[in-house]
């Protein structure tokens, strides 16, 4: 069992770059699983992932059972035309659905019930910081049960994509605290009695947050939170047993995917970020440098071409000098640097997969 | 130097990860900085972040006028929270018991909304202040404010969190989301600048960013910026047309002039998919091809932004 987590800052082409690692991979006769948050419509065609963006949606009573399968998650991508051996499937990370999916595996049907119906549920998908990479963590746990040899992640396209891991305990430090404990759905009757219980100092404090806040939003919160809070303790555990899935080089690595104008910095930042977390960094790959270009033109060629020609070979310069600064520094700190040349083109989806996967060596 | 004719409005730039909303923000600052104008940019990346990507160092040697009036600052949501909740309670003593209390740090990580509408309400202040009171210390101050935006979804979710506050909300925080949503009703208070590359997946999020902006916000781009062009996209038509011909003529021989082609080609049909997409104005800024120092590229880039915004 190996994961790879593809990090980078936004553009570099982190989807195309894990699929191809995961294309390659499979056709040597693996199970492999890449999943993805955004892919551009092109590549959501190469990798057979529906074209509609999956909304977050507010699961009703009429939601499937805990028991029922969750169809269409996973879209196994046929190899034949490449002669391969092992298995290549994609999803999406969609927040909302991994979450609705823990929710129905680990509550009771009671208690799912109330949480899946309850309005901060559907908020709290939408709006927390973070719950991205909260979800990619979980949604790993389900792909290892579901028995993927090979799980090739890309990350949120942000600096702070791995933020996440440094709270693993997130969910259930917001609901430990004593008053969500004491609530629950008795949170009428303690509104009564709770003063004996929780304090004068603890009622006054309360009762100040909820009029600078509104009653109705701090009582919503409560009540979900009280009942959420077995939910969000599991989802810690399960958080910190991946998480040290992670750390272990043996089955995880970490790719840094950049392009050449961004590598240097890209390299070191995220090189420095993963030496504070013990996460093994694998790989530095450089995508889209331009090939070096060689063209001479005609003297009374037109201006603008001339023009056009000359930035091109300026910036193409540029990508070769860039690439080469990226390589000479990180050699003896990274294990393997990876150069991919921006493609033609003229070929796409599975094919131009294909194409990077034959280029790549993670 | 040409003085605007009355107060700029806040300038936002916003867009997908990478495509470089904090460069032109800072461009635009500088040059209008460069004028003798205060500017101010509020940037969603810390500032020990923002370092690593961009450095002003030699500004306030070879630019002393832009140096002493541009200021960039990172706005801590929770900080601006903290301090409105301090403004609400009149005890110092209460207000730290309630800012230090569990119960409050708690709620407000998982209170929906709680922190963008704080944010956006300091914009908002921040613009406001410089409006009603010309001539005084704060109008001042800055003349020119810049929110460089954090990327495309948490943006939208940031704008649309804020409106749809009232559902919950009572006290004195529902009143500043009202403020907000009046504020953002008024279309010459805001100047809203989607930035976007020339490469497919940019393109599609800017395309996507416009309509739910216009469809879930009511609120419309005044222009869009493409950045990182090549210089054949901003030539003329003819002179455009020429080149491609005289290239294509060679291309299919010489590989990387078909490279050169084929690039070209894939820039001008996305440019022509956002154009037929999005009814608005466009901005083309080049890609500078080489330059010394950061400070070098941002000179180089603002001088591509001359007029933006316009009030």
């Amino acid at each position: 069992m190996r994961i790879q987590i593809f990090v980078g800052t936004g553009g570099v082409g982190k989807t195309s770059v894990a699929a191809a690692a995961a294309l390659k991979t499979a056709l040597g006769g693996s199970k492999c699983l890449v999943l993805t948050i955004d892919p551009a419509r092109r590549l959501r065609t190469a990798l057979g992932i529906d074209s509609r963006r999956t909304p977050a949606h507010i699961p009703t009573s009429d939601s499937p059972s805990p028991q029922s399968p969750q169809p269409g998650l996973e879209q196994r991508i046929p190899l034949d035309s490449l002669g391969g051996k092992g298995e290549l499937w994609a999803a999406l990370l969609d927040v909302g659905e991994t979450l609705n999916r823990s929710v129905r595996t680990y509550a009771q049907p009671e208690q799912a019930k109330v949480v899946l119906a309850h309005p901060i549920y559907h908020v709290l998908l939408e709006s927390l910081a973070g719950m991205q990479e909260l979800m990619a963590v979980e949604r790993m746990d389900q792909a290892l049960r579901d028995g993927f040899e090979e799980i090739f992640i890309d990350t949120a396209p942000s600096r702070h994509a791995f933020e996440f891991v440094d709270k693993p305990e997130f969910f259930a430090e917001l609901v430990s605290f004593p008053l969500v404990r004491l609530v629950g759905r008795t949170y009428r009757w303690w509104e009564r009695l709770g003063l004996a219980r929780v304090g004068r100092k603890s009622f006054e404090l309360y009762t100040r947050v909820e009029e600078m806040l509104g009653a109705t939003l701090v009582r919503q919160i409560l009540e979900f939170f009280s009942v959420f809070r077995s939910i969000a303790e599991g989802y810690a555990r399960r958080a910190r047993r991946t998480l040290a899935l992670l750390r272990d080089p043996r089955t995880a690595s970490f790719v840094i995917v950049t392009t050449p104008f961004k590598a240097k910095r890209d390299g070191d930042y995220f090189c420095e970020e993963m030496a504070k977390r013990k996460f093994p960094v694998g790989a530095l790959v450089v995508n889209r440098v331009w090939p070096p270009l060689d063209v001479r033109l005609e003297p009374n060629s037109p201006p603008a071409l001339q023009e056009t020609v000359a930035w091109y070979r300026n910036v193409s310069q540029a990508h070769q000098r860039l690439w080469e600064q990226a390589a000479t520094s990180f050699a003896g700190r990274i294990p393997k640097l990876v150069q991919v040349p921006e493609l033609s083109q003229d070929i796409d989806g599975l094919a131009a997969l294909h194409r990077i996967s034959q280029i790549i060596e993670l | 130097m040409p003085t605007p004719a009355g107060p700029l409005p806040l300038t936002i730039l916003c867009g997908k990860g990478g495509v470089g909303k904090t460069t032109l923000s800072l461009a635009l600052a500088l040059r209008h900085a460069d004028q003798g104008r205060t500017a101010l940019v509020v940037t969603s990346h810390p500032l020990p972040e923002l370092a690593v990507s961009v450095s002003l160092t030699g500004l306030k040697e070879k630019h002393p006028v832009a140096a002493g009036n541009l200021f960039v600052i990172h706005l801590n949501p929770r900080e601006i929270l903290d301090g409105q909740v301090k403004q609400q309670i009149p005890s110092q003593l209460l207000a730290d018991a309630v800012l230090s209390s569990r119960i409050y740090q708690s709620l407000i990580e998982v209170a929906p909304g709680l922190k963008e509408l704080a944010f956006l309400s300091q914009l908002q202040k921040l613009t406001e202040e410089r409006a009603s009171a010309p001539g005084s210390e704060a109008a001042r101050k800055f003349d020119l404010l810049v929110w460089d935006a954090p990327a495309t979804g948490h943006f939208l979710q940031t704008l649309k969190v804020s409106r749809n506050f009232d559902i919950y909300l009572s006290g004195p925080f529902a009143l500043l989301g009202k403020q907000l949503t009046h504020f953002f009703s008024e279309p010459s208070h805001y100047a809203l600048l989607p930035v976007t590359t020339l490469e497919e997946m940019a393109v599609e999020e800017t395309i996507e960013l416009c309509q739910k902006l216009g469809e879930e916000l009511a609120m419309r781009p005044r222009a869009i910026l493409c950045n990182l062009t090549s210089p054949l996209l901003a030539a003329s038509g003819a002179a455009a047309a020429e080149s491609a011909r005289a290239m294509s003529s060679e291309g299919t021989t010489n590989p990387d002039l078909q490279f050169i082609l084929d690039r070209s080609a894939i820039e001008r049909s996305l440019f022509e998919r956002l154009r037929a997409s999005v009814e608005t104005e466009f901005r083309t800024v080049e890609r500078e091809p080489r330059w010394e120092t950061d400070l070098d590229l941002l000179l180089a880039v603002s001088r591509r932004l001359e007029g933006l915004p316009d009030n």
